[in-house]
């Protein structure tokens, strides 16, 4: 049965092709199935939260394998989610080992690929980050396909000294190998945008649609227009005014039974300008959780800060320099304590998330029962920029689909890809293959 | 193509370039390289015995971060036992990487290059908009920003990507500034909104707005076939009964959303050779370099009498536009970039602890953020020399300004001090040129410390051009070391530079840093720090010694031939909305020669620049260039692969 409301039809070939990224092998009967057969009572939601800089890899790991674990200094807060959390450990994205210590593997970490080295010309991430297949078959069932959150604005110029344009630092959601999704940063305006696309659609929807159509005539006018190499940009806009159009048709065509699962205004509008980057966090966190909670979608990656980000911590407690600075420890025990408190402290807000959708009742459990909340970095030492062992933790129970309350040690450097196909899988979005996966990672899905 | 910096200047000039050839230059890897990059070991996967002489127009990119390397005296290390190089050596092995180098990328002389279509960038699209309907909004404050490209720029068409929530909030960005206009006397004048009345039938009132609008709009003359899809919008509001008004702001939106609107497109060139751009294109080229927004009627009257290409006419115009107050979106835009002064109070702030003087004081900050801006506004309206950026005895001031910089305030204007103005340095300021500024002193700092690390690499990027090499990606952590820690910083970084490794890169980056070490992380001037006096001395790996901020300007002052270079490759990017490729050196090479020629006055650069092959013409397809089926096949594989 299809709860979800808005009508699913199957997607096309064509749309699998674009979802497909490098070298995904889509099962493809099964992903061109009606996605109802498939669908929980309950959503699942699935989100990425990306901390910069990597971890104090001496505070991060449980001890204790599988059920029996105890959590590590830097894990502390999580202490009341214990059986909720799954830490995976031993992961990597072999893909991006070298090429410099902080773009590529930031940028890769959810595509699992190796982007091309470049100023901007040429931009690519070879593949389509995890979070996006997943938007690009089943975000159609939600008012938004997917949500892109972050804290500090795209960064300035490129960065000359190691090769790559600032743009790869940014984004770690890709709608395709040439496109970075813009994220949002501004927590007003992605409560208005929340409030918008979940309210009742106005008697204006039908004029926007038609709006829409002609400037997609427009945008034909234009493609004839120009040369072969700039249809491409068109190609792009077209495709995106495509999808508005068809998402406002969707919901002013009366077919939709989609509704918010709580009203939006249930949450405070959060002020335009937060006083501070603690604050910042926490609203975009709310912005998270209020998505999640109201249905208004159910995918969304947020980034605590860009890579290389070096917000300063002076603030916190016993902290007197920045995120990036303290990476860079040198084995000197005061920064790596320090280097510490940060991570514990990022630790804390995903804490602060996951506690937010535990209270947000749904059923006979709560929307975090119904999600899978995924924290990491591109990293483990900052200091060395390792690329191996990389700290990853999921939050929830998408639904009953995975095992949680675990510390769960993989051999050395498995594929991070692994945990990607167990997430889509969990998420209702299966497939088979996912950039350099070698199958599911045992032990997590139901 | 990534393009570092060919250099071909001074020192190609006084070279005795006929006595040097690919022979001698075998001769200087084999003594000086071979051991480390050879057959047997080839560190860095570079081998000289297959990376031979011969290669030098086929592997320009590898050849050019050589020439890089070997000029930063960054290789072959010092450490490496033995005699070293000779200085004449070396300048004259450069010189022949250089010049094999410059005559590959100079084969034809100057290109155009290619011109990508790009859609408006967020400052340029709120600058259009306000332009377009004579309101004062800040209309794009919602979109996404955008990042940046080529040489560094938010307007590089390869960067300018196109997302969902992007096109949602020009969605709403045209609507809500649209309805706004309609209920504003001189909007609607700007627009041409003229009521329909006796005689004057709603329609016939709706085209002839479009009319007026429609080309502002699109920026160049368009047809009346054009027109239709936006007078059908205006039938369907006007047949659901919409106002006159509304049945216009839907028409409008219509064109605000058009990509004709939203992107920068040239008519393309269908031949094979260059060719000069039609003048409405070169109009928007032009304004949106100088203004950062679409042509004014001045601009739109030339273009349309078929003028503005003519030398004349187009350099008197580039001088009124410079003197124009929009000129200072061009500069703000341009120097907060180029010099990262951009995060300055985003993602960079310096720590209210240590400073309460910038936290608490929302006058300074906005100060100490447009003293650059408006020091190189000042430079290029008094046309003075571009070098003032390195070293200069006048800067902009404020009131506050002077008492941050220890300035007396009798050497400010009489009157209006609080205004940023250009006063005269008194001697021992130590205010001149970029390098004296609080902006630039602060973002190449931690917010709460300075480190001659960040300043010196911010020196050899921004001002030289020549950005140091990133350590390794999986760089090891300092060895334990045996005795007791070194307490400076200075002596922790003399450590640091005994390896040979870190050595390479940090002897050309630590000195640097350490001659600003007068100033604080706020630029604030100091003799003592942490209670013992400040040691502001460095050396280069070439020998060359300096003390403090006006010795190594002198030294920066030598390198003139690398700023210049630096500056005007950025500037040149940045008008090109793109970045640049070996190609555009031979571009960037004639720019210098003028400026050489004239003083190295600011506005010959800018005039240059609009002077110059790829500002004015379109490069034609490419013989053999793909068609629209294989570039969809080659995507398509990348996708399956």
């Amino acid at each position: 049965m299809n709860t979800s409301g808005f009508s699913r039809q199957p997607i096309s070939r064509r749309t699998v092709l674009r979802g497909a990224g490098v070298t995904l092998a889509l099962p493809w009967l099964e992903a061109m199935m009606p996605a109802a057969t498939t669908n929980p009572a309950m959503p699942v939601r699935m989100a990425f939260l990306y901390m910069p800089n990597g971890v104090n890899t001496s505070a991060w790991a449980p001890q204790g394998v599988g059920r029996d674990f105890q959590l590590s200094p830097t894990l502390a807060p999580l202490a009341e989610f214990k059986d909720k959390i799954i830490v995976a450990q031993n992961l990597w994205n072999e893909a991006s080992k070298d090429g410099d210590g902080h773009y590529v593997k930031e940028a890769a970490i959810l595509t699992s690929t190796r982007i091309s080295k470049t100023l901007g010309e040429d931009l690519n991430c070879h593949g389509v980050s995890m979070d996006q297949v997943a938007a690009q078959r089943a975000g159609d069932q939600t008012p938004l396909p997917s949500l892109e959150l972050g804290i500090s604005p795209e960064a300035t110029g490129v960065d000359l000294a190691v090769g790559y344009t600032r743009v790869y630092g940014c984004h770690v959601a890709w709608s395709g190998p040439t496109t970075p999704l813009a994220r949002e940063i501004n927590p007003r305006s992605v409560y208005e945008r929340l409030f918008r696309a979940s309210g009742p659609q106005s008697s204006s929807a039908k004029q926007d649609t038609l709006l829409l159509d002609r400037v997609l005539g427009q945008a034909r006018d234009l493609r004839a227009q120009v040369g072969t190499a700039d249809r491409r940009r068109i190609d792009e806009y077209m495709s995106i005014v495509r999808g508005l159009e068809e998402r406002t048709q969707r919901a002013s065509s009366g077919r939709s039974t989609w509704k918010p699962k709580v009203p939006l205004n249930s949450a405070p509008t959060p002020p335009e300008e937060p006083k501070d980057y603690a604050e910042h966090v926490r609203l975009m966190l709310d912005m998270i959780a209020l998505a999640f909670q109201s249905d208004t979608t159910r995918i969304s990656t947020f980034m605590f800060g860009n890579a290389v980000s070096n917000v300063s911590f002076r603030w916190l407690d016993g902290v007197t320099a920045g995120h990036h600075d303290n990476s860079h420890h040198s084995n000197d025990p005061e920064k790596l304590k320090q280097y510490q408190l940060i991570n514990k402290w990022y630790i804390a807000q995903y804490a602060y998330l996951l506690r937010k959708l535990q209270e947000a009742k749904e059923g006979e459990g709560s929307v975090l029962d119904n999600s899978a909340i995924i924290f990491a970095s591109a990293l483990s030492d900052g200091n060395s920029h390792n690329p191996h062992k990389l700290p990853v933790v999921v939050g929830g129970k998408a639904g009953g689909r995975i095992h949680s309350g675990q510390n769960l040690v993989f051999p050395e450097d498995t594929p991070l890809s692994n945990l990607w196909v167990s997430m889509l899988s969990a998420f209702g979005t299966p497939v088979e293959r996912f950039a350099d996966s070698t199958g599911p990672l045992p032990g997590i899905l139901v | 193509m990534k393009i570092r910096h060919l250099l071909v200047s001074a020192l190609l000039t006084s070279a005795p370039l006929s006595a040097y050839d690919a022979a001698n230059a075998r001769a200087f890897l084999a003594q000086h390289c071979e051991s480390c990059h050879g057959a047997k070991i080839a560190y860095g996967s570079l081998n000289f015995n297959s990376l031979t002489p011969a290669t030098l127009s086929t592997e320009t990119e590898r050849w050019t971060r050589i020439s890089s390397r070997v000029r930063n005296s960054e290789m072959p290390p010092r450490t490496v036992p033995g005699p070293g190089v000779a200085l004449s050596d070396r300048k004259a092995f450069l010189n022949w990487v250089d010049e094999g180098l410059h005559a590959e990328a100079c084969a034809g002389g100057p290109v155009a290059g290619t011109s990508q279509i790009r859609r408006l960038n967020r400052d340029e699209y709120t600058a259009t908009v306000r332009e377009l309907l004579n309101i004062h909004l800040d209309v794009g404050h919602d979109l996404p920003a955008d990042g940046a490209g080529g040489q560094g720029f938010d307007n590089a068409a390869e960067v300018l990507f196109l997302s969902p929530v992007l096109v949602e909030k020009y969605i709403d960005a045209a609507k809500e500034s649209l309805e706004y206009a309609v209920k504003d006397s001189r909007a609607r004048a700007r627009i041409g909104i003229v009521e329909p009345g006796p005689g004057l039938l709603p329609a016939q009132a709706a085209h002839n707005i479009l009319q007026g609008f429609l080309p502002r709009a699109f920026r160049r003359p368009v047809t009346e076939k054009e027109t239709e899809p936006f007078m059908a919008l205006f039938r369907e509001a006007q047949k659901s009964h919409q106002t006159f008004d509304k049945s216009v702001v839907y028409m409008l939106r219509g064109v605000l959303l058009s990509p004709q609107f939203l992107f920068h497109a040239e008519t393309p060139n269908p031949g094979t050779s260059p060719r000069l751009l039609d003048d409405y294109a070169l109009a928007s080229r032009l304004s949106y370099f100088l203004w950062g927004s679409m042509p004014d009627e001045m601009l739109f009257d030339l273009a349309e009498a078929g003028k503005l290409h003519e030398p004349e006419v187009l350099k008197e115009e580039v001088g009124l536009m410079l003197r124009s107050g929009k000129s200072m979106h061009f500069i703000e835009s341009f120097v907060t970039q180029w010099l990262g002064t951009r995060e300055l109070g985003r993602d960079f702030i310096p720590d209210p602890k240590i400073f309460p003087n910038y936290s608490a004081d929302a006058d300074l900050r906005g100060e100490i953020r447009f003293q650059p801006i408006v020091f190189f506004h000042s430079m290029v309206a008094n046309n003075d020399p571009i070098t003032d950026l390195v070293d200069s005895d006048w800067t902009i001031l404020t009131r506050k300004l002077a008492g941050l910089y220890g300035i007396d305030r009798k050497n400010l204007r009489k009157d209006n001090q609080d205004q940023p103005h250009r006063v005269k340095l008194p001697p021992d300021s130590h205010r001149g040129g970029l390098l004296g500024m609080s902006a630039v002193l602060a973002v190449s700092s931690y917010p709460y410390r300075t480190s001659p690390v960040l300043r010196g690499k911010w020196v050899l990027d921004s001002i030289l051009g020549t950005p140091p090499l990133p350590p390794p990606p999986n760089v090891p952590a300092l060895e334990e070391h045996v005795g007791p820690a070194p307490k400076t910083m200075r002596e922790r970084l003399a450590q640091h530079r005994k390896d040979p490794v870190c050595s390479s890169c940090h002897s050309s980056i630590d000195p640097i840093g350490f001659a600003l070490e007068n100033y604080d992380a706020l630029g604030q001037w100091r003799n003592e720090d942490a209670g013992k006096p400040v040691d502001n001395s460095g050396e280069l790996p070439d020998g060359t010694k300096f003390q403090g901020p006006e010795q190594l300007k002198a030294v920066l002052l030598q390198q003139k031939d690398l700023f210049v270079r630096n500056l005007t490759s950025r500037m040149l990017g940045y008008s090109l909305g793109r970045g640049l490729s070996p190609k555009d050196m031979c571009t960037v090479d004639s720019v210098i020669a003028q400026l050489r020629n004239n003083g190295y006055k600011s506005q010959v650069l800018i005039e240059a620049i609009v002077m110059s092959q790829p500002f004015q013409y379109q490069a034609g397809v490419p013989a053999g260039a793909p068609s629209s089926l294989s570039l969809k096949t080659k995507h398509t594989v990348t996708e399956s692969r």
